[in-house]
């Protein structure tokens, strides 16, 4: 069998273009789904039972269902039955975000949790508003304690992009997939592909490694 | 910072003339278990009243309820005047004129020490953070830990951190600073430290309410002693009354089981630390 890593070369630009769409998808659904992960975990943590009811539900459907069926449901079901157009990136992207901020909220939700009580009687005690005690107290410590599992939810994030292909979101998936089918060499641009994703996501899983332990000596 | 101290007598007498904060007949149920059931005596300016009893007796209940930290379930809480409990009371602004200390100091692990000190005035107050710095650093030279500004809460003993949290308190300027066993988590080495400072405030005339098992302190420092067993009040008056001629059985109890016979006045000054070892 002889391999003609020619492909790849000749390719290299729809394959870059794609590497980055699939970093713009990320680092997009990532800065909405941080603040929408924020706000699902702040409305879980409401006095009113309706309020936490439904953000649950919410929370739940998202986190209990595959995001393939979540994107396809997105692509496919608002159009039909709402009548609601979105381009393939907006529907990737929304896709994406409110699935990660369903898993974000859960993150958040454990590290508000985690701050001890005393910690809200202290600042209480001081004549803080609750939206203040949250505000200067207990989201810095929180967020210290969540950063590594949000870098892990990242990494996790940064490889499930590949998903939107089937939407045929020009992601490094997409594009490599569509070379492979034009130029039958599968080896080839497999390898290309694999070694582009490895090349992208061995420095974040490395940093968020890095963050754990830098993180774990902090405590 | 507190200046009143000359012109503040400390009345002897819990029926003085000038109540600060009262406490009436106040009730707290968790469940099934009564924490509190009808609690009064009242605490007059300038007065260090010291609450003691068994563990689980409600004082520290009671201390969290007169902060509006804990609601009620009956009776009232008045500071000068005004329902702590009312629904039209403002409590953040009742909270700011009662300054709280807690066992476990509950600094703030993410600020410096002189941010702790800080953080309620420009808070709460909209104090700007120079002008709070600045009365954060008067603070810590205080209770004795102005060279500590700059470091994190977890690099300080638990002395230490307690003096920051009287500090952090201090901050507000409150008129009454409520102490929930302040020296109860400290190793005895530190507990002294902690001690003095809070000496030298009650002896500027500062309003205190201590919930604490240092009868040394109580009978020392303490103005009026409010003695608690099963939510109840069984027993107040001067330390003298209470500790030399405790007048009910559950306080002899409680005392002999301290170890406490009575000892003379005298003998315990030897006991107590000396407010001027402070480093």
């Amino acid at each position: 069998m002889t391999f003609d890593w020619s492909v790849v070369w000749d390719n290299r630009w729809r394959l870059i273009s794609g590497a980055e769409m699939t970093i713009v998808l990320t680092a997009t659904t990532m800065a909405v789904a941080l603040p929408g992960g924020l706000l699902l975990a702040l409305l879980r943590l409401s006095p009113f039972r309706v309020v936490r009811s439904f953000t649950t539900g919410i929370v739940e459907f998202f986190r209990a269902t595959p995001l393939i069926l979540q994107i396809y449901w997105i692509f496919y079901v608002l159009p039909a039955a709402f009548d609601i157009r979105l381009s393939e990136f907006a529907t990737a992207l929304l896709g994406l975000s409110l699935n990660v901020s369903s898993f974000n909220s859960e993150t958040f939700r454990a590290g508000i949790q985690s701050i001890r009580p005393g910690q809200w009687n202290a600042a209480l005690a001081l004549g803080m508003s609750k939206p203040q005690v949250l505000h200067k107290i207990i989201l810095p410590q929180a967020m210290l304690r969540v950063l590594p599992a949000l870098a892990s939810t990242w990494v996790s994030l940064f490889k499930d992009t590949s998903l939107v292909s089937i939407i045929a979101v020009a992601d490094l998936s997409y594009v490599a997939l569509k070379i492979r089918s034009e130029t039958y060499r599968v080896l080839e641009v497999l390898t290309a592909m694999a070694a582009l994703y490895c090349l992208m996501g061995y420095p974040q899983a490395k940093l968020v490694d890095w963050l754990h332990r830098r993180l774990k000596v902090a405590e | 910072m507190i200046t009143r101290a000359a012109t503040v007598e400390r009345p002897r007498i819990g029926s003085g003339a000038a109540p600060i904060l009262r406490f009436e007949g106040v009730c707290k149920r968790y469940g099934p278990l009564e924490a509190l059931a009808g609690v009064t005596f009242q605490v007059n300016r300038g007065e260090v009243v010291c609450l003691i009893g068994p563990s689980g007796s409600g004082k520290s209940t009671l201390l969290r309820c007169a902060n509006a930290l804990e609601s009620i379930d009956g009776g009232r809480v008045i500071l000068d005047g005004v329902d702590v409990h009312d629904r039209r009371t403002d409590a953040r602004k009742l909270r700011r004129r009662m300054g709280m200390v807690f066992q476990n100091f509950e600094l703030f692990p993410h600020l410096t020490v002189l941010r702790n000190v800080a953080v309620g005035p420009t808070t709460v107050l909209g104090m700007s953070p120079p002008k709070a710095a600045e009365r954060a650093m008067e603070l810590l030279r205080k209770v004795g830990l102005a060279e500590k500004a700059s470091q994190h809460p977890a690099a300080l003993s638990g002395g230490q951190q307690q003096r920051v949290a009287i500090a952090r308190a201090l901050a507000m300027q409150p008129d009454v600073m409520l102490f929930d066993e302040p020296t109860s988590a400290l190793d005895p080495e530190t507990i002294g430290e902690v001690l003095s400072v809070m000496k030298r405030l009650a002896d500027e005339g500062m309003t205190m309410v201590v919930v604490t098992h240092e009868m040394d302190f109580a009978k020392r420092v303490g103005s009026w002693i409010v003695v608690f067993d099963h939510g109840k009040v069984v027993e107040q008056g001067p330390p003298r009354q209470v500790f030399e001629e405790p007048t009910v059985q559950r306080t002899r109890d409680f005392l002999s089981h301290l170890g406490w016979h009575g000892e003379s006045l005298a003998a315990s000054d030897l006991l107590v630390h000396s407010p001027s070892n402070t480093p």
